[in-house]
Parts: structure tokens; C-alpha cells; sequence
């Protein structure tokens, strides 16, 4: 990052040593979780990006009366081409509207990475605002802002969530919102005890005696310091958002049919796991995976931005 | 310690305060007119005028707050719309289904939890460590509505008809009709209304199992509990694990350990005295953390193995829009998060005086 920071900057950015995010980066590339973690969350993105060519067919076409389909639905013993069976063109066989289970789960991935993504992000964006606010201004606004991010944090996470589906309508951009409301209060207490411990260093109190404007001063000079255990925290928060917007879906409060995602497909098939286990099986090994990913990457982001445990 | 006690209780009554506030207006912005919803077709307006006048509706809202407030004091939490039943008596009946399920959840994550963590960080970078910490890594990323799905295929379908099959779904198996502890014992008179908190440990299976002395049932209460415990446990066991790992670790490198040592204490003592009192402090933060995620497991798991909790009782009301009842409910559990998040800080302050006078 600091080698593409234009000369005129580096003066104002000083006091942070360029070293500093080379060194994070060479740690991060010995992290074997870091790296498996990174791994994961490359495969995915590019099968989702490449979500056409991957999948096998239309995600959302039944496969009834198609030629050269046996439109064989899961009551039978289902066909798995994977595990064995002849029947090849399906490779995970089908779901119960007879639409191919692999496509579906393929085009899964878009749903749940931009869900993940868009959730964490924009409870960063509002969480990282109402801490600086709270920390930078201090007093009563502090104390209103951090009392009702209190409030927020006693309600269960999924059960607030679902709260807030119930009074918006279930829907996949409802779930959305209930989920980014409530990882917002994280975001916030992160930002603002960072904000306290820097407000009162020299060179925040130097840049105020210099009479520059509150924002100025928290945008390039708190910001940027607080920024670290943000980017931790929001990383693994993607997986866990992913899994609340999964567990939404699959009470039927999140992406509705025939849309494909991960746990709306495990809501339609769930009835059927004793006769059709494999139609549950796959999209809960695909959320597993993913969720997998983000975790070992933010674990791994973890230990390599903390200087503190760069004690070898 | 009183203290710290009475700041941390004094502390917690703007939470609940605003717990209430949030859920009394979560539930007005609802979409929708309530005289409808509740009366339906019978709704006309001389009727709903009526109907919102018995039920305070006619005032302005913060005089409508304030009556919640009173009757949610009274234990008060109004009628359910899809049930015609006080949301109370809702509560009283299948509260303990999910008290019950968390509990013995918490209990399997605690049990496994904390000695594998702990073992692990005293064979640090063995295969046990590492095979932990892979298997946590694995626990925290699974979701718990597929873990219950998995759990009962293979307990119940595919060790069939072996010792390890396990119910998939249900308290009890069915016919089974346990008498409660207070009848047994002839407390009450068969036929008469026990109060609540009765009736409440008596809905509790395996504690009413213990205290009527009925082993079979106390077996089959748990043999039901295994699998949705285990689903709901596997994501806060792996936390646990991860926790106290790190905990020990970083307290067997302190120089008191290394005293300890020095002073040639047997290992067992070294350990299990110096280093396991101050490694646990951060770990029964993390236990207390974890009864939100067990709630959230609980409403998962509730819906997958039919088990009518408050969970499954909650999400079938959002359905049918019973606003009472999912007013009621949300306000209750909340409210015991922050009770039992209250009662971790205190317990946190007992142990570690460093905390109580800061």
C-alpha cells in the first residue's frame, strides 16, 4: 500500500511506517490459514464472477419434458453422477422442481458472497461513522450513540434480524438490512475506542491547535489508525454474515424462490432429507466452505496486523 | 464487591429500558392496522373503536408505552392474536423446551470445550492441537440448521437400526405422557391450576425426570436432547476451545508459571492451580457471549427437529403476524440476555478483583 502512495502524501503519513503494512503482507503470505483462506475466497469469487461458464445449466430451468432428460424427481432414489451412478448429465442430480443442483448451487455462490460482502460493508460504513462521531465528539452525543448501540447488542443477533424481516417483509434485500443493523454496533465500539486513543496524541492535538477541520482531522488522520482491527473484524464478519443470511433464508424470511441461494435451498429440500439427503448435503458443504474461507483469512489477517505478537 | 454489584445492576436498567422502547416500536411500525389483523372480518369500525380503546390504542403513543411498561412490570405481556392465550401463558409452557435445550447445549460446548482447548494448549503444536483447531475452524463455519440436518439423517436414518440410532424429532417419544414432579409428590391435587413457576420446572423433562425419580423417562428425555444439543453446541464449543487454547497458552508463558515450576510443584498442580484459575477469566466471558448464539441456534433448531419451543413458536407467529406474541417473546429473551450477560460481569468481577475496582 505505501508504494503506491503518491510522494506529496508520504509527509502527512509519516508516523506510520511503510514497513509496517509490508511487513502485515509478508506475514499474511506465511499464514498457512491466511493463505488456504485466501485460496478459498479467490476459487469462489471467480466462480461466481464465471458463474455461466462453471454451471452445467440454467439454474433455473426444470428439466420436465426436456429432450434427453429423464425428469427423474428426487421421491426416486436419486441419481448422484458423482457418486457413482450412469446417468451423467446432472452432477449433482436434481432438486425437486427438477432443476440441476449443481447449477443452482454455483449460482449460489453470487447470492452469498454479494450478501456477505455487502452486509459487512455497509455496517462498516455506518458503524465506523457513529464511532468516530461518538468517540471524536465525546459527551452526550457519545453517550446517546454507545447507549443505543447497547441496546442493539442485548438482542440476539439472528433474533433482531429476524425482527426487522418480520416489520420490513421477508425478501433478500430485507435481510440484508436486518443483518447490517445488527453488526453495526461492533463496527462502532471498535472505531471509537480507537478514536479515544489516538484523539489525545501529539499529532491529533497538533493538527487541532493548527485549527484543521473535525472531519479532515478524523478522515486522514484517525481513520487510517483505526482502520486495522476494522479490517480484521469485517473480515470475519463476512462469514458470519453469510451464515445469518443463510439461517434467514432457510426460515423463509430471506431470498425467496426461485432465487439460488444457499439456504433457501436447504429450506425447500429440508422436508425430503430422508429420502433425498444429497439435496441438503451439497448447498450446506458449499456455505461450510465459505464461510471456512473468510474465517481463516480474517484469523489470519489477525495475527499478521497485530505487531504486539510479532514477538519472533 | 457490593459495590460493583449494585453499578453493574444500575447499569443494566437503561438497557432494559431501551430493550423495551426498540420492541414497543418495532411492533407500531408494523405495517398494517392491528384492529384488522386481530378482528379481521369482524372489523367495523364501531367495533375497532372499541377494540382500541380496551387496549389503550386511543392514546397517544408515549402514554401507550408507559402501559406496556406497567403491564410488562406485571408480568403482563398481553394476548396472543393467533392463540387467544395470554403470550404469559405461552411462555410458561415452552420456555423450558428451549431453557432446556440450551442448557444441556451449553453444558456439551463447556464439557468438550474447555478440556480440549486446554489440552491442546499444553500439547501445543501436537496433532490433538492441531487436529482441534482445524476441527474448530470447521465447527465456527458450519451453519446450524444443516449440523441438525446432517445429525438426524445419520442418527436416524443411517444407524437405524443400531444402539447410536437417536430420535430425530420431539421431546419425548410419543404416547409419553410424564406426570409433573407436583402431582407426584401430592403437592397439588390433581385437576387444580399450579402456579406458573411449577408448571414451568415441571415442562423441564429431564429435571422433572430427576425429581419424580423416573429413570426411564430422565433416558428418554436425553436421548432426544442428544442430537439438537449437539447441533446447537457445535458453533460455541468451537469458540470455547479456540478461547481457552489461547488463554492457557498465553498464561503458561507468565513468569509465575515458570515460579511454580521452579519451586518444583508437581505439573498437575502447576497447571491445574496457577495456570487454569487465571486462563479461565477470559473463557467464562466467552461462555456468557455465548448464550446469543445458543438462543439463535435454538430457534434454528427448534424448526428442524419439531420441537415447540420458544424458537419455533416465534418464527411460526412472524408468519401469521401474531405481533403480540412476537413482541412478547423477543422482549423476554432479550431482556434475559442482558439478565444473564449481567450476571457473567458479576461473576467476572468475583473472580478477577482487578475488574470490581476499576
Amino acid at each position: 500500500m505505501a508504494a503506491t502512495r503518491p510522494a506529496a502524501l508520504q509527509p502527512e503519513s509519516a508516523y506510520r511506517s511503510p514497513n509496517l503494512w509490508l511487513e502485515a503482507l509478508r506475514n499474511l503470505r506465511h499464514s498457512p490459514s491466511a493463505l488456504l483462506g485466501m485460496i478459498i475466497i479467490g476459487a469462489l469469487v471467480i466462480i461466481a464472477i464465471a458463474a455461466p461458464i462453471f454451471a452445467t445449466h440454467d439454474p433455473l430451468k426444470t428439466m420436465i419434458g426436456v429432450p434427453g432428460e429423464t425428469g427423474r424427481l428426487p421421491s426416486k432414489p436419486p441419481c448422484i453422477p458423482i457418486l457413482g451412478c450412469e446417468e451423467p448429465q446432472h452432477i449433482l442430480g436434481l432438486d425437486l422442481n427438477a432443476r440441476d443442483l449443481y447449477s443452482r448451487v454455483i449460482y449460489g455462490t453470487r447470492t452469498s458472497l454479494s450478501v456477505g460482502v455487502i452486509t459487512i460493508s455497509l455496517s462498516i460504513i455506518a458503524g465506523t461513522t457513529l464511532g468516530l462521531i461518538a468517540g471524536y465528539v465525546g459527551g452526550a452525543v457519545d453517550n446517546a450513540i454507545m447507549r443505543l448501540m447497547d441496546v442493539v447488542l442485548a438482542f440476539p443477533a439472528l433474533l433482531l434480524a429476524i425482527s426487522i424481516v418480520t416489520i420490513l417483509g421477508p425478501g433478500l434485500t430485507n435481510a440484508l438490512l436486518g443483518i447490517t443493523i445488527t453488526f453495526i454496533p461492533q463496527y462502532a465500539r471498535l472505531s471509537r475506542a480507537s478514536v479515544l486513543s489516538i484523539k489525545e496524541q501529539e499529532f491529533v492535538v497538533a493538527e487541532q491547535a493548527l485549527g484543521a477541520n473535525p472531519l479532515r482531522i478524523m478522515l486522514a488522520h484517525i481513520l487510517p489508525n483505526a482502520i486495522t482491527p476494522i479490517i480484521v473484524q469485517g473480515t470475519l464478519g463476512v462469514g458470519t454474515a453469510i451464515l445469518d443470511a443463510a439461517a434467514l433464508s432457510f426460515l423463509g424470511l430471506g431470498a425467496q424462490p426461485p432465487t439460488p441461494e444457499w439456504g433457501q435451498i436447504l429450506s425447500e429440500s429440508r422436508n425430503y432429507l430422508f429420502t433425498s439427503p444429497h439435496l441438503v448435503f451439497f448447498p450446506g458443504i458449499a456455505i461450510m466452505i465459505t464461510v471456512l474461507g473468510f474465517n481463516l483469512l480474517g484469523d489470519g489477517m489477525r495475527d499478521a496486523l497485530d505487531p504486539r505478537l510479532n514477538r519472533n | 464487591m457490593l459495590k460493583f454489584v449494585i453499578r453493574r445492576l444500575t447499569f443494566s436498567i437503561p438497557v432494559l429500558l431501551g430493550i423495551l422502547i426498540v420492541t414497543f416500536t418495532l411492533a407500531r411500525a408494523i405495517p398494517g392496522d392491528p384492529c384488522l389483523a386481530v378482528l379481521g372480518e369482524r372489523a367495523t369500525p364501531e367495533i375497532c373503536e372499541t377494540f382500541f380503546r380496551r387496549n389503550g390504542l386511543d392514546q397517544p403513543a408515549p402514554i401507550q408505552l408507559l402501559i406496556y411498561m406497567r403491564n410488562f412490570a406485571q408480568g403482563d405481556l398481553g394476548d396472543s392474536m393467533r392463540f387467544h392465550r395470554p403470550v404469559m401463558e405461552l411462555l410458561v409452557e415452552r420456555l423450558p423446551t428451549t431453557v432446556e435445550l440450551g442448557a444441556f447445549a451449553l453444558l456439551f460446548a463447556i464439557s468438550v470445550g474447555v478440556p480440549l482447548g486446554v489440552l491442546s494448549a499444553y500439547r501445543h503444536k501436537s496433532a490433538l492441537d492441531v487436529g482441534t483447531m482445524i476441527g474448530a475452524n470447521i465447527g465456527v463455519s458450519m451453519p446450524v440448521f444443516w449440523l441438525g440436518l446432517m445429525l438426524a439423517y445419520l442418527f436416524a436414518v443411517l444407524l437405524k437400526d443400531t444402539p447410536f440410532a437417536l430420535p430425530p424429532s420431539g421431546r419425548l417419544t410419543p404416547g409419553a405422557n410424564p406426570e409433573p414432579f407436583y402431582i407426584v409428590a401430592g403437592w397439588i391435587a390433581e385437576g387444580a391450576e399450579p402456579p406458573g413457576l411449577l408448571r414451568f420446572i415441571s415442562r423441564i423433562n429431564t429435571l422433572n425426570a430427576v425429581l419424580t425419580l423416573n429413570g426411564e423417562l430422565l433416558v428418554d428425555a436425553l436421548r432426544h436432547l442428544i442430537l439438537p444439543a449437539v447441533a446447537v453446541g457445535t458453533i460455541p464449543l468451537a469458540i470455547i476451545a479456540r478461547m481457552s487454547r489461547s488463554s492457557v497458552l498465553e498464561v503458561l508463558n507468565q513468569d509465575y508459571v515458570r515460579t511454580a515450576r521452579a519451586k518444583g510443584l508437581r505439573e498437575r498442580e502447576v497447571v491445574g492451580k496457577h495456570a487454569l484459575k487465571n486462563a479461565m477469566l477470559p473463557v467464562i466471558t466467552v461462555i456468557g457471549l455465548n448464550f446469543g448464539l445458543v438462543i439463535s441456534g435454538a430457534v434454528l433448531t427448534e424448526t428442524i427437529f419439531s420441537l415447540t419451543g420458544v424458537g419455533r413458536t416465534l418464527v411460526d407467529s412472524i408468519t401469521s403476524r401474531d405481533y403480540t406474541l412476537v413482541q412478547g417473546f423477543t422482549v423476554v429473551i432479550a431482556a434475559g440476555f442482558v439478565l444473564i450477560n449481567m450476571v457473567v460481569d458479576i461473576l467476572y468481577g468475583y473472580l478477577d478483583p482487578r475488574i470490581r475496582f476499576n
